[in-house]
């Protein structure tokens, strides 16, 4: 992090509300990568006063809100409008019942005001690769929906990012939905380490998804956060899981292999090695949290 | 759609509807301080990490430096000027019976925060009120005063009082 200090005034911008879809669409093609969206404002309107982005056009959302926000339960699947808040994802009882992981990284994101301002299609949007509502929604097989002008294309959310700060969304495009399937034998969870508990960014983060069928693991999925260069599905870990007997010997290789497929880097948070520790540890856990908890 | 370099709002702030052209590259924070003259509202990290200048937003607390002021057009804002306008909002009273402030600089933002515990758990345990005040970040007190305090005003709250 940069050290602080007060900063220069925000630069001047254009500011425009469009008042339905079709309207933000057009700003966005017209624009392009000259216009960035406001959402919650708790990432953007830090990158403005430190005058790292420096966009022509804001484009505020607040009065396609209502389109683009809310949660709701529809063909087997639950569906999070973009805009909707980390405090309205943490109560929601849907997200409780069915994408356990996801409700334990909303509750933990920020503070009580950043939750309540933060949204989850903007945490995505961002591209960090620490960003905790990734790891939950890789694991849980979600899907995340972009429109543009042109228009709608969805794809698996282990492929929207690319690198850090980077993602496959278009400067014209916009993430509207969010959608994670409702799988009945599947049970969830998410842990973090950070260095204090509160309003802090992960050292790590680790989701699991897993199946549960009479003592073993059907399909599972394990992502992990803060240890590439993106969010990352486990691969490797996850197939230690799929068909095996739930054990401590199965956790244990699946955490093991979690361990040497991820990618850490060294930084002020942690070095590499410490991180490769905290995933076997967090995928250990989570896991066992997963195989234990009864949806 | 409103395209420009400044911009129409219509908004609440503290009961009073306002309406006015402002300079959209601007926080609420500041706009709430500067212009609209509620000091109550305080810049500490202006970062959202210290909670000094939160605000309610539709009933809701939030750090006003990370909100860009045109963003309230419809909405309601509170701030600790709104909160005991005829008289004290039992959480500032608590405050002063527990001595719960120092310096007082973060006190307004905390006030404003702890104001809203009651309506998202009018019951929290001592673990969970630390939680809520997570983000409002007090270098003087250690924080005890306040968690008890807080106590009391979610007692207070529950009884009418």
């Amino acid at each position: 992090m940069k050290p602080f200090q007060y900063l220069a005034p925000i630069a001047r911008f254009d500011y425009a509300v469009p008042n339905d879809m079709t309207e933000l669409l057009n700003i966005l093609h017209e624009y392009g990568s000259d216009a960035k969206i406001i959402s919650g404002g708790t990432d953007l309107t830090i990158a403005l006063k430190q005058r790292l982005i420096k966009p022509k056009i804001i484009v505020d959302l607040n009065h396609i809100r209502g389109e683009l926000s809310g949660i709701s339960v529809e063909n087997d699947s639950l569906k999070i409008g973009a805009t909707t808040t980390y405090t309205e994802i943490e109560r929601d009882q849907h997200i409780n019942r069915y994408a356990q992981a996801l409700s334990q990284a909303a509750s933990q994101v920020g503070t009580f005001q950043i939750r309540n301002l933060g949204t989850i299609g903007a945490n995505l949007a961002n591209g960090s690769p620490a960003a905790d509502s990734a790891p939950p929604l890789i694991a849980l097989s979600a899907k995340i929906k972009l429109r543009s002008k042109q228009g709608e294309r969805i794809i698996p959310i282990e492929d929207f990012f690319t690198g850090v700060k980077k993602t496959v969304l278009c400067p014209d495009e916009i993430i509207t939905v969010i959608e994670i399937p409702i799988k009945n034998k599947t049970s969830s969870s998410w842990m973090r380490f950070a260095k204090r508990n509160e309003n802090v960014i992960s050292v790590v983060s680790v989701a699991v998804a897993c199946e549960i069928n009479q003592g073993t693991f059907g399909e599972s999925r394990i992502s992990l956060g803060a240890v590439a260069p993106t969010p990352i599905l486990a691969k490797e870990s996850s197939f230690k899981l799929i068909g095996k007997t739930i054990s401590p010997e199965t956790i244990e290789a699946a955490a093991t292999a979690a361990k040497n497929e991820c990618r850490p880097i060294s930084d002020v948070r942690g070095s590499a090695e410490y991180r490769r520790h905290l995933v076997y540890v967090l995928s250990k856990r989570t896991i066992s949290q997963a195989a234990n908890g009864t949806r | 759609m409103d395209s420009n370099r400044t911009i129409s709002i219509s908004c609440t702030i503290n009961e009073t509807l306002i309406s006015r052209k402002i300079a959209p590259n601007q926080t609420l924070c500041d706009f709430l301080h500067d212009e609209i003259g509620t000091t109550g509202v305080k810049k500490g990290c202006d970062t959202g990490e210290c909670g000094a200048c939160t605000v309610l937003f539709d009933g809701k607390p939030v750090t006003s430096c990370l909100v860009l002021a045109p963003q309230i057009d419809g909405h309601k804002i509170t701030t600790i000027e709104g909160l005991g306008k005829e008289k004290l909002h039992p959480v500032q009273e608590v405050f002063i019976a527990f001595d719960a402030s120092q310096c007082g600089y973060c006190i307004p933002g905390m006030i404003m925060t702890a104001s809203a515990i009651a309506n998202e758990n009018p019951n929290p345990t001592e673990e969970q009120i630390k939680r809520y005040l997570s983000g409002n970040l007090c270098r003087c007190t250690g924080y005890q005063q306040q968690i008890e305090a807080v106590k009391a005003a979610l007692i207070k709250l529950a009884r009418g009082t």
